[in-house]
C-alpha cells in the first residue's frame, strides 16, 4: 500500500514538473509586453533592465530551473504584472479562492446528497410497475444535460430571486443570497450523480451475487444497502477528490451572474490582460489540483475496492 | 397398494408467463412434478427450456415481469404461488430452500470478504451472533474443504480459484441450513477436473444434512452421476420424467432420444457428434401440438395438431408423447439409441465403479417407494382401448414437411374429440 502510494506520488510530481516546463516554455513565446504594465512608456533600456531583473534574459533551461526553485523551495508564485501590479499572486488567489471554495463545497454537498438520493430512488423504482421516479429522473437529467447551462442559470436567477424575494446579486453577509448560486452550481452535478449512480446500481442489481444474496434470504433493504449501493458507489468514489479540489477554480458563469468575487473567470481575465506571470501561476495551481485530485481519487478507489492490487500493476480500470 | 412416500414439494399444472415489451412469453407450460424427501432430482433440457425459470419459481426469484398464471406449488403446507413480496418469501428463501448458482466467478460479492458473506447467511438463518457466528463460519469453510479457514475467511473472492469459489457458494448455501438445495448448473462454468470434486462435495453435503437436491443441467454426464430421478424439459414443459435408469435405458420421448444421442461421451470415434437440428419453438407464440414435432424426424401427424398428454410408462416413468398412445404405431427409437442404451448402461456402471456418487445408490428411493402417477393415464387402461393405427392422424409422416401441412386434415379433429378426456 505505502509502496503503491509512494509510486503514485512520484508519478504525480513528475507530471507536474512536465506541466510547469511546458507552460513556462509556451509563455516565453508570448510577446514580452506580458511582463510589463506600461511597456509603451518604457525605453528600450528600461525594458531590458526589467527583463534582466526578472531573470528572463538568461538561457531558457536556467530560467526554468530558477522558476522551479522559486516555486517549490520558496513557495513563491511571483507577482502580478498587469492584473494588480506588484501584488503577490498568492495573496490575490488567497483573497478570491475562499468564497469560491465555500460555495463550491456547499453545492458539492448538496449535489451529492440530492443526486445520490435521486439516483437511489430511480434505481429502486426500475423494479416497480410505473417506474415513476425513474421516469421523472430521466426527464430531469435529459433536460439538464440538453439545455445549455446558461439558459437555466439565467432562469434560476430571474425566477428564483422573485420567488425568494432576494437580491439578484450575491452578498457574503446575507445568507439568503447564497441560495440561488448554490442551487445553480449544484443542479448540473445533481443530474450527473443521479445518472451515474442509477446506472451503476441497476448494473449491480442484475449481477449474480445479488441473486445469490436474495437466494440466501437477505432482506431487500439490506441487499440495497450492503450489496447494491456499496458496490455502485465505488466507481463514483474516484471522482470525488477531484470534485472537491476543483471547487477552488470556481464557476465562470455563475460567479459573474451573481457578481461573486471568486476565482471563476480569473484565468481568462489574466490571459486577456496578458499577465504572463499570473497565467503561469494559475495554470500551475490548476494543474496541481487536477493531478492531486486524480491521485487522491485513485487512492480512494484502491481503498474502496479490494480487487485493485497495490503490488502488481493491473489494468483494472 | 404400494407404500407411498409423501412428496416434499409438489408442483401441479404450473403455468408461468413473462410480459416482455407488451408480448407474453409462456415460459412454463403445465408443469407437474413432485420432489421427494432425500432424493436427487435432475432437470435437464437445452438452454431456454425453462429449467431455471422453474426452479426460480420455487424461490420467487424470477424477474418482476414474470407471474404465475395458474397452477400450484405446495411446499411444507404452504402455497408458494401466493407469496408475492420479499417479506412473504422470507420463510422459504435460504431458510428452507437454498441455491448454488452456475457461475462462481460472479456469484460472490467482489467487495466483501468471503467470511463476511458466509456470516451473513449464518446470522440470518442460524441465530448466531458475534464470536459464535464467526466460529460457525470457520466450521462451514472447513466442511466444504477449504483449509486454513481463519486466513481464508478474511480474503476476497478474487483471491480464490473458480472451484474454491464454488465451494464458498456451497458453504453459503449450507450456512442457511436448508431442506432443499437447488444447484443451477453447478459445474458448467468449472474446469472438468474440478467438476467431479464439486459434485462429490454436494453429494457429501446431501448425505450429511439429509438434503433434497435439485440439479439443473444440460450435461447428461453430470446427471448420470448424481441423479435418482430425471425430468426432461423442452419448450417450457416436462416431456419425460423417470428414474435415472428409466431415462437412460428406456427413454420414450423423441426429445429424450435426441438429447441422449447428443451425449459426446456416447459418440463413436471418427463419427461426427450428433446434434439436434433446428431450434426450440418461440414461446412468445402459442405452441401447437407437440413442441418438439418440427425437429422430430419421427413425428406423427397428430404431433402437429394436438398436444400429447402425459402417458405413464411405469409408476415412476411418464412421458408426454403420442407414441405412447395405444393407437400410435410402434415407433422404435433410432437404432443408435437402442445401441446407446447398452453403452449408456456401461457408462453409468463405469461411473459407479469409479467411486462417484452413483445412480440409484443405496439410500435413494426405490421404485417401490415412489407413488404411482395417479393423475396420468396408463396405457392399456384407455377407455376405448383402440387398436394401434397405422394410418389416419397417428400415421407416420414419410416426409416431415409434407406431413406438417397434411396434419391439418380434418380427420385429426375426430381423434381429438374421441380422446377428449385428456388434458
Amino acid at each position: 500500500m505505502a509502496k503503491y502510494i509512494t509510486k503514485r506520488v512520484l508519478h504525480a510530481i513528475f507530471t507536474l514538473l512536465i506541466v510547469i516546463c511546458i507552460v513556462f516554455v509556451l509563455l516565453r513565446q508570448m510577446p514580452i509586453e506580458g511582463y510589463f504594465n506600461n511597456i509603451d512608456k518604457l525605453t528600450e533600456a528600461q525594458v531590458q533592465a526589467g527583463l534582466t531583473r526578472l531573470g528572463l534574459t538568461r538561457p531558457l533551461p536556467v530560467q526554468i530551473f530558477n522558476y522551479l526553485k522559486q516555486v517549490l523551495l520558496e513557495g513563491n508564485l511571483g507577482t502580478s504584472n498587469k492584473f494588480r501590479e506588484g501584488y503577490s499572486i498568492a495573496k490575490i488567489v488567497a483573497s478570491k479562492a475562499p468564497i469560491s471554495i465555500k460555495l463550491g463545497l456547499i453545492s458539492l454537498g448538496v449535489s451529492l446528497v440530492a443526486g445520490m438520493s435521486l439516483g437511489i430512488l430511480m434505481a429502486r423504482s426500475t423494479r416497480t410497475k410505473w417506474k415513476a421516479w425513474d421516469k421523472f429522473g430521466t426527464v430531469f437529467i435529459v433536460v439538464i444535460q440538453a439545455v445549455p447551462s446558461a439558459v437555466y442559470h439565467l432562469l434560476i436567477q430571474l425566477y428564483g430571486s422573485d420567488l425568494l424575494g432576494v437580491s439578484m446579486l450575491f452578498k457574503e453577509s446575507d445568507l439568503k443570497t447564497w441560495i440561488l448560486p448554490i442551487f445553480s452550481l449544484s443542479i448540473g452535478s445533481i443530474a450527473y450523480y443521479a445518472m451515474w449512480l442509477r446506472r451503476y446500481m441497476v448494473d449491480e442489481a442484475n449481477k449474480d451475487y445479488i441473486r445469490l444474496a436474495r437466494a440466501k434470504g437477505v432482506p431487500s433493504g439490506r441487499i440495497s444497502r450492503n450489496h447494491v449501493f456499496r458496490n455502485a458507489v465505488v466507481p463514483l468514489v474516484q471522482y470525488l477528490p477531484n470534485s472537491i479540489l476543483l471547487t477552488l477554480v470556481g464557476s465562470l458563469y455563475v460567479e459573474s451572474l451573481y457578481s461573486i468575487p471568486g476565482m471563476g473567470g480569473l484565468l481568462i481575465q489574466v490571459i486577456k490582460l496578458q499577465d504572463n506571470t499570473m497565467v503561469q501561476a494559475l495554470v500551475l495551481i490548476y494543474s496541481a489540483i487536477s493531478v492531486l485530485g486524480l491521485l487522491l481519487g485513485d487512492i480512494a478507489m484502491a481503498l474502496a475496492d479490494p480487487r485493485i492490487s497495490f503490488v502488481k500493476k493491473e489494468g483494472a480500470r | 397398494m404400494k407404500q407411498r412416500v409423501e412428496p416434499l414439494l409438489s408442483v401441479r399444472d404450473l403455468n408461468f408467463k413473462f410480459t416482455l415489451r407488451g408480448q407474453v412469453l409462456h415460459a412454463l407450460r403445465d408443469i407437474s412434478l413432485d420432489v421427494y424427501p432425500g432424493e436427487s432430482l435432475a432437470i435437464v433440457g437445452e438452454s431456454g427450456s425453462g429449467k431455471s425459470v422453474f426452479v426460480k419459481c420455487l424461490m420467487g426469484l424470477n424477474d418482476q415481469n414474470g407471474y404465475v398464471e395458474s397452477g400450484s406449488i405446495e411446499y411444507g403446507g404452504k402455497e408458494l404461488t401466493l407469496l408475492k413480496t420479499d417479506a412473504d418469501w422470507k420463510s422459504i428463501r435460504g431458510s428452507r430452500i437454498a441455491m448454488v448458482l452456475q457461475d462462481p466467478m460472479t456469484s460472490l460479492n467482489p467487495l466483501k470478504t468471503i467470511g463476511w458473506q458466509i456470516r451473513e447467511a449464518v446470522e440470518l438463518h442460524q441465530n448466531l451472533k458475534g464470536a459464535e457466528a464467526q466460529k460457525a463460519v470457520y466450521e462451514i469453510l472447513e466442511e466444504v474443504g477449504i483449509s486454513d479457514p481463519q486466513r481464508r475467511a478474511k480474503q476476497y473472492p478474487h483471491e480464490f480459484s473458480g472451484g474454491m469459489r464454488q465451494r464458498v457458494v456451497i458453504a453459503i448455501a449450507m450456512a442457511c441450513r436448508p431442506e432443499i438445495l437447488i444447484c443451477d448448473e453447478p459445474t458448467t462454468a468449472l474446469d472438468v477436473t474440478i467438476q467431479a470434486q464439486i459434485l462429490k462435495l454436494i453429494h457429501q453435503m446431501q448425505e450429511k444434512y439429509n438434503l433434497t437436491t435439485i440439479y439443473i443441467t444440460h450435461d447428461l454426464g453430470v446427471v448420470a452421476n448424481v441423479a435418482d430421478r430425471i425430468a426432461v424439459m423442452y419448450a417450457g414443459e416436462i416431456v419425460e420424467v423417470g428414474t435415472s435408469d428409466e431415462i437412460f435405458y428406456d427413454p420414450r420421448h423423441p426429445y429424450t432420444w435426441a438429447l441422449l444421442s447428443s451425449l459426446p461421451q456416447l459418440g463413436m470415434k471418427g463419427q461426427p457428434l450428433y446434434s439436434i437440428e433446428g431450434t426450440p419453438p418461440n414461446l412468445f407464440r402459442e405452441v401447437k401440438g407437440d413442441a418438439f414435432a418440427p425437429r422430430n424426424p419421427r413425428a406423427l401427424k397428430i404431433d402437429f395438431v394436438k398436444r400429447p398428454p402425459m402417458f405413464a410408462v411405469s409408476p415412476t416413468h411418464c412421458a408426454r408423447t403420442w407414441l405412447l398412445d395405444p393407437r400410435a404405431p410402434k415407433v422404435e427409437p433410432p437404432e443408435h439409441i437402442l445401441a446407446l442404451r447398452e453403452r449408456g448402461r456401461d457408462l453409468v456402471e463405469k461411473a459407479a465403479a469409479g467411486g462417484m456418487a452413483a445412480t440409484g445408490a443405496a439410500g435413494s428411493l426405490t421404485e417401490e417407494e415412489l407413488p404411482p402417477n395417479a393423475d396420468w393415464p396408463v396405457p392399456g387402461n384407455e377407455p376405448d382401448g383402440l387398436a394401434r393405427e397405422t394410418t389416419g392422424p397417428f400415421g407416420e409422416i414419410p416426409d416431415r414437411r409434407a406431413g406438417g401441412s397434411g396434419a391439418k386434415a380434418a380427420d385429426t379433429q375426430a381423434v381429438g374429440e374421441k380422446k377428449g378426456g385428456d388434458r
